[in-house]
């Protein structure tokens, strides 16, 4: 999630609508995703969007065409059909000739008059059974999902139960038991189609009966019918498109089946009846190739035609799904690390004559990461240069997307596409990690640089015991046996204060703040010589942010790491660092020692951030930030305004 | 231990509203489909025949309610009456000569489809934009579009006919007898192939499709991130950390997507007039032998709600979640 979430958050705040800078210290709400419908409205445009995607689609244009095409064949059937179908000739089982176009049947019927006619029937049955069963689908999910409780229970129960009952079997029997027609197919198609429809409608419904406009809806006074079919139905449209694809699938597809097997009216022509037909007369046992191929075809291609256009509907809603088109030569596997090759040292580093420090354990420079989207880039971070040395502690301060999970995503190479390291380099204890091929990449993540992550729980395997994820560790970067991993494993989780018994339980059995514990004892398994902490304490309740943060620094005096610190609580880094870096828009804007921070901000973002939170001590005073509609454009490069004091240039003169 | 219990429960009443529907569909058909069948076949029906049919569609005079008891109580002590187009051999003795061949072309074609196609999904969804994710989709849904008793036909015809390969018809030599020597295996085994190809290739492009896009979203969770930046090798990240969590809803979905296969089996076996169920409950029905058409169908149910059953303790086994809640 974070990857994602750093994606959303930096084009929110490059674009100026998702963030507002004197409100700086939103807690972890940058998962809400930045185009969420608010309004009907808003929705509206949402659902036109969708059809304006949905036509843009290549998959989805195939298939409409295909179709249209067959749409056109089965009305126009009486024009284009060259004679009537059911006319028994004794030419019989002819081959394709100028006369017969597709041959004749063992009857002598005319295959391409029977093609074109079954169209008719095929098409009806299957279109009709698709827009029947998702009706009854519909109506059976929102019902379930808007009055909850006994009705949901029997609903579902029922949909549960038709959902597993074999469809073609209980067709058949069905089948046997009803006067044969066509009717008796659509019937007995709508009563095993509908249950997919509804169950997959109605967890739908349900999720969307939990968003906040239908509680606005609800206390507004509005009745159940209204909110269901105005304000739940038009958000469930493509599922519903979906649904209704795949049950004309499955009644095309079933017609067929059942007319194959002669349950239907093997009078009326269909596709189903003439390759029943095809097969009684024994049609490919003669070589009679003709009157099985055509009606066969056309239905895999109505059948694909369908799915294709049921693909493009998956593919607009959830776009992770379309393929990549690739940008570099080869495929983009995850773990690599995205680095456009041309990605050099440019630039010089405000600190690189700082004297102090002769070989940092890390070394930022010029750091440029681009999220390429199909119709705009945008910068996630922007030229960004700092050092880490042996042991300090480095925080990196700003508000929700202004680029600082990018930055900590691409010292590690973690980032994925569309992000992409377009500049810069970051070099570790002097060696160039964005120059390193994937097998130096592997050996020096976790063993040089581990990374605490903000959420335990996600950056836990759910399946796996917590014993086995840190006995991978091990087993992956030294040669050493699975007995003497899991003994170092327990070890491992008593430097936490967590029991050693605790090695054989899974994430979901783990506190919070235990499981966090664990990704921390996790991060120091190999003793790295940085380890990345990503807002470790943000989904953290206050008294369990204290234990961790105790805990780090505790682990810190013992193993002697240095850290990059990324947190939204600005005192707790203070507190925390050696020195701070703050980040706006991608930009660092300021970069100093944490006490010059505190005391004297020199940048007015800087400034803001620092009066954003009251002091818990002393008088009460004014808090202020930056005025409303406050942007800051074009951030210049850092200048150093005192020793070790950088600031990037700007126009107001903010005191102290 | 509550969930399966739980589900157990749900299967139950499952299989009781199937057994059920059984009851009431011969008795509240329109059309009557009971006068209908002694209409036309009254003429070659023993006595006994039409005693027994009589019992079991409630023409003999009894309440609705004593009818349905003895019904629910016969079939649950196995007792489905017997068959009319093969008296006087009870439905169950017809069923248990012939479930065996169902399971195994199904169960073959199965195994096959699902771990291959899971298996494509899992490569498709890691080397995103690559030959197996962006050209084998297409290809595979085309295919899947065919009916199965089409590929069917058309594979009879092209290998069986036509070049010769493999034998037409059956699930072994007409002479040869059933037993466990070398001959009559691999004689089975070359009559299972064309039927068991055809099932695969219908099915396994929705396999694949549902794994590579539930890898999709896997692969963007936390915990394949750290696992990246915990330095694994390739294989492990995309096995033991995705694909491992891939798999769940693909476990759950298995249950549904049984009913489909099952129904590719059944007309499957009638084009090759492969001796399972399948074709056998389309000879029912073409003979008008209701008890046997209704044992056939309460069979697979049966055995789609068992299958179902043994899928919900798997997953018990593979999601550690549920095994505690």
């Amino acid at each position: 999630m974070s990857v994602t979430e750093s994606t959303s958050a930096s084009l929110g705040a490059a674009s100026g609508a998702g963030s507002r800078p004197n409100a700086p210290l939103e807690l972890a709400s940058d998962a809400t995703a930045p185009t969420a419908p608010t309004g009907p409205s808003g929705r509206t445009a949402q659902r036109r969007g969708f059809l304006r995607s949905l036509l843009r689609n290549r998959k989805a244009t195939v298939g409409v065409g295909i179709l249209i095409l067959f749409g056109a064949l089965a009305l126009l059937a009486p024009l284009l059909a060259p004679e009537d179908p059911t006319v028994i000739t004794s030419a019989g089982s002819q081959a394709p000739s100028a006369e017969h176009l597709l041959g004749t049947t063992a009857k002598g019927q005319d295959v391409l008059a029977l093609t074109l006619w079954g169209a008719r029937s095929s098409l009806a049955v299957g279109f009709l059974v698709g827009i029947a069963a998702t009706l009854v689908g519909v109506t059976v999910g929102l019902a379930a999902a808007y009055f909850g409780k006994v009705t949901d229970d029997v609903l579902s129960l029922v949909t549960n139960v038709f959902l597993l009952l074999p469809g073609l079997p209980l067709l058949v029997v069905l089948a046997a038991f009803l006067p044969p027609g066509t009717g008796t197919v659509v019937v007995v198609l709508i009563v095993t189609g509908w249950a997919g429809a509804a169950r997959v409608l109605r967890s739908l419904a349900l999720s969307i009966r939990a968003k906040d406009f239908v509680a606005a809806a609800t206390v507004t006074g509005e009745g159940s019918g209204w909110i269901m079919f105005r304000e739940i139905l038009p958000n469930m449209a493509s599922i519903v498109m979906s649904t209704f694809l795949g049950v004309v699938i499955f009644g095309i597809g079933s017609q067929a089946g059942l007319e194959f097997l002669g349950l239907g009216d093997v009078s009326v022509v269909s596709w189903g009846t003439n390759l029943y037909w095809a097969s009684n007369d024994g049609a490919l046992m003669i070589g009679a190739w003709w009157a099985f191929l055509p009606s066969g075809l056309c239905i895999a291609l109505v059948a694909f035609a369908l799915a294709l256009l049921n693909y493009a509907v998956d593919e607009v809603t959830n776009p992770r799904l379309r393929v990549p088109r690739r940008r570099r030569a080869g495929v983009h596997a995850p773990g690599g690390g995205t680095v456009v090759a041309g990605a050099a040292e440019t630039g010089t580093s405000p600190e690189s004559e700082d004297g102090h420090r002769e070989t940092p354990v890390l070394e930022v420079r010029d750091l440029t990461v681009e999220y390429r989207g199909e119709n705009r880039t945008v910068v996630g971070a922007d030229r960004v240069s700092f050092t880490i040395g042996e042991g300090e502690v480095f925080g990196l301060a700003g508000e929700s997307g202004c680029g600082k999970s990018t930055v900590a995503h691409a010292i590690m190479r973690l980032l994925r596409e569309p992000a992409v390291i377009t500049e810069g380099s970051v070099r570790f204890c002097g060696r160039d990690v964005l120059a390193m091929s994937d097998d130096e990449l592997r050996s020096f993540r976790w063993r040089d640089v581990a990374m605490v992550f903000q959420s335990a729980m996600n950056s836990l395997n759910p399946v796996m015991t917590i014993g086995d994820q840190i006995v991978d560790v091990f087993t992956t970067h030294e040669r050493v046996s699975r007995t003497e991993a899991w003994r170092r494993a327990g070890d491992l989780l008593e430097l936490v204060k967590i029991e050693r018994s605790r090695l054989r339980s899974y994430p979901h059995q783990l506190s919070g703040g235990m499981r966090q514990r664990v990704v921390i004892a996790m991060a120091v398994a190999l003793r790295p010589r940085l380890l990345i902490m990503d807002e470790p304490t943000t989904a953290l309740d206050v008294v369990v942010q204290q234990e961790i943060i105790a805990q780090i620094a505790d682990l810190r005096r013992e193993l002697g790491f240095a850290v990059l610190f990324i947190t939204h609580d600005i005192s707790l880094m203070i507190e925390l660092s050696d020195r701070m870096g703050v980040m706006y828009g991608g930009r660092f804007v300021e970069s100093a020692p944490a006490g010059t921070i505190l005391t004297d901000p020199r940048h007015p973002y800087t400034h803001a951030l620092m009066n954003a939170f009251p002091p818990l001590t002393g008088p009460r005073t004014e808090l202020s930030g930056l005025a409303d509609g406050v942007r800051f454009t074009d951030i210049g490069d850092l200048v150093e305004v005192a020793s070790g004091h950088w600031v990037a240039p700007h126009d107001e003169e903010v005191r102290a | 231990m509550r969930f399966v219990l739980r589900r157990l429960g749900f299967y139950l009443l499952a299989f009781w509203v199937s057994v059920t529907l059984n009851f009431l569909l011969p008795r509240f058909m329109p059309g009557d489909p009971v006068s209908r069948m002694f209409a036309r076949s009254q003429s070659r029906m023993t006595p006994e025949q039409i005693t027994q049919l009589r019992h079991l569609f409630g023409l003999d005079d009894r309440p609705l309610w004593q009818q349905y008891l003895d019904y629910l109580g016969n079939v649950f002590t196995g007792e489905m009456g017997v068959s009319i187009s093969r008296f006087p051999t009870p439905v169950v003795e017809v069923i248990a000569g012939q479930i065996g061949w169902t399971v195994l072309l199904g169960g073959t074609a199965l195994l096959i489809a699902v771990v291959i196609g899971n298996l494509l999904g899992i490569l498709a969804a890691w080397r995103r934009g690559g030959f197996l994710d962006s050209m084998l989709p297409p290809v595979l849904v085309f295919v899947g579009s065919f009916p199965y008793f089409w590929l069917a036909m058309g594979a009879l015809y092209l290998f069986g006919v036509a070049l010769g390969w493999f034998p037409l018809r059956h699930a072994f030599s007409a002479g040869s007898s059933p037993d466990w020597t070398g001959p009559f295996v691999s004689d089975v085994a070359m009559h299972l192939v064309l039927p068991a190809v055809t099932i695969v290739v219908v099915s396994i492009g929705g396999w694949m499709l549902a794994m590579r896009n539930t890898m999709i979203a896997t692969n963007a969770e936390d915990y394949i991130v750290m696992a990246e930046a915990k330095g694994l090798r390739p294989g492990r990240i995309m096995f033991r950390y995705a694909a491992r969590n891939a798999m769940l809803p693909a476990v759950t979905s298995f249950g549904m997507s049984l009913g489909f296969v099952v129904g590719g089996a059944l007309l499957t076996e009638v084009v090759f007039a492969y001796p399972g169920v399948g074709y056998q409950l389309l000879a029912a029905v073409q003979g008008l032998d209701y008890p046997l058409m209704q044992g056939i169908f309460l069979t697979i149910t049966a055995a789609v709600l068992l299958v179902n059953f043994l899928v919900d303790i798997v997953y018990v086994r593979l999601d550690p979640r549920v095994r505690v809640s």
